[in-house]
């Protein structure tokens, strides 16, 4: 399906081509490599009062 | 679309959600989700594109508009703009792999809009944003766990 002519020959707002980022799902969901422990682990890295400041 | 002051504008991001091969499972749900976004005034979607990524590498773009059912989507899509260029559309698919479809969702953070309004007008500017990876988190979290049991 052709894009509509409205998009052809304008001046892009995406500079340079996209880069993969690393799938997130696979750091968080149980399974292979991605233990269910760590979802808890980030959540309590995340969560006020319980964070760690190294400086 | 509805027109929005320059002034008053969120940052505007976009994500391109990947369905590998086979492995889609359109339920609507993701659908609806959107919208719930939209209905909070959470987000403001500006553009939507499906691309589909041949075997060859060559890839197609269908129009949000083109879709037969759009559900939860119809309201989105009468407010859209074709901000995305044919450039964007190569570039965006770079990021694909071969047979696989995605979603390329541009949105303006509406709940930002009147932090940002606030900065500017009080002289300040935006001189760096990003997102942090889980798996950048992760990483610190285990570091740190793994300097405390060497220092036990």
């Amino acid at each position: 399906m052709p894009l509509r002519p409205a998009r052809v020959g304008r001046v892009g707002v995406i500079g340079a081509p996209v880069a993969k980022t690393a799938v997130v799902a696979a750091a968080v969901t149980p399974g292979r490599g991605a233990p269910v422990a760590k979802t808890a682990v980030v959540a309590a890295a995340v969560t006020p009062g319980v964070g760690r400041r190294r400086i | 679309m509805t027109e929005v002051s320059l002034d008053e504008l969120g940052p505007v991001d976009y994500v391109v959600v990947e369905f590998p091969a086979a492995a889609s499972n359109f339920t609507g749900e993701m659908a609806a989700e959107l919208r719930a976004l939209v209905d909070a005034g959470t987000i403001r979607v500006i553009d939507v594109l499906i691309l589909t990524k041949g075997a060859d590498g060559s890839v197609e773009a269908l129009e949000l508009s083109d879709v037969d059912e759009l559900g939860d989507l119809q309201a989105i899509e009468a407010e859209l703009a074709e901000l995305l260029a044919a450039d964007d559309v190569e570039h965006l698919a770079a990021a694909m792999d071969p047979g696989s479809t995605a979603g390329v969702i541009v949105y303006e953070n509406v709940w930002a809009a009147p932090f940002a309004s606030a900065a500017r007008r009080s002289g300040g500017q935006l001189i760096a944003n990003g997102r942090i990876p889980i798996q950048a988190i992760i990483a610190s979290i285990e570091a740190d766990q793994a300097t405390a049991t060497v220092g036990d």
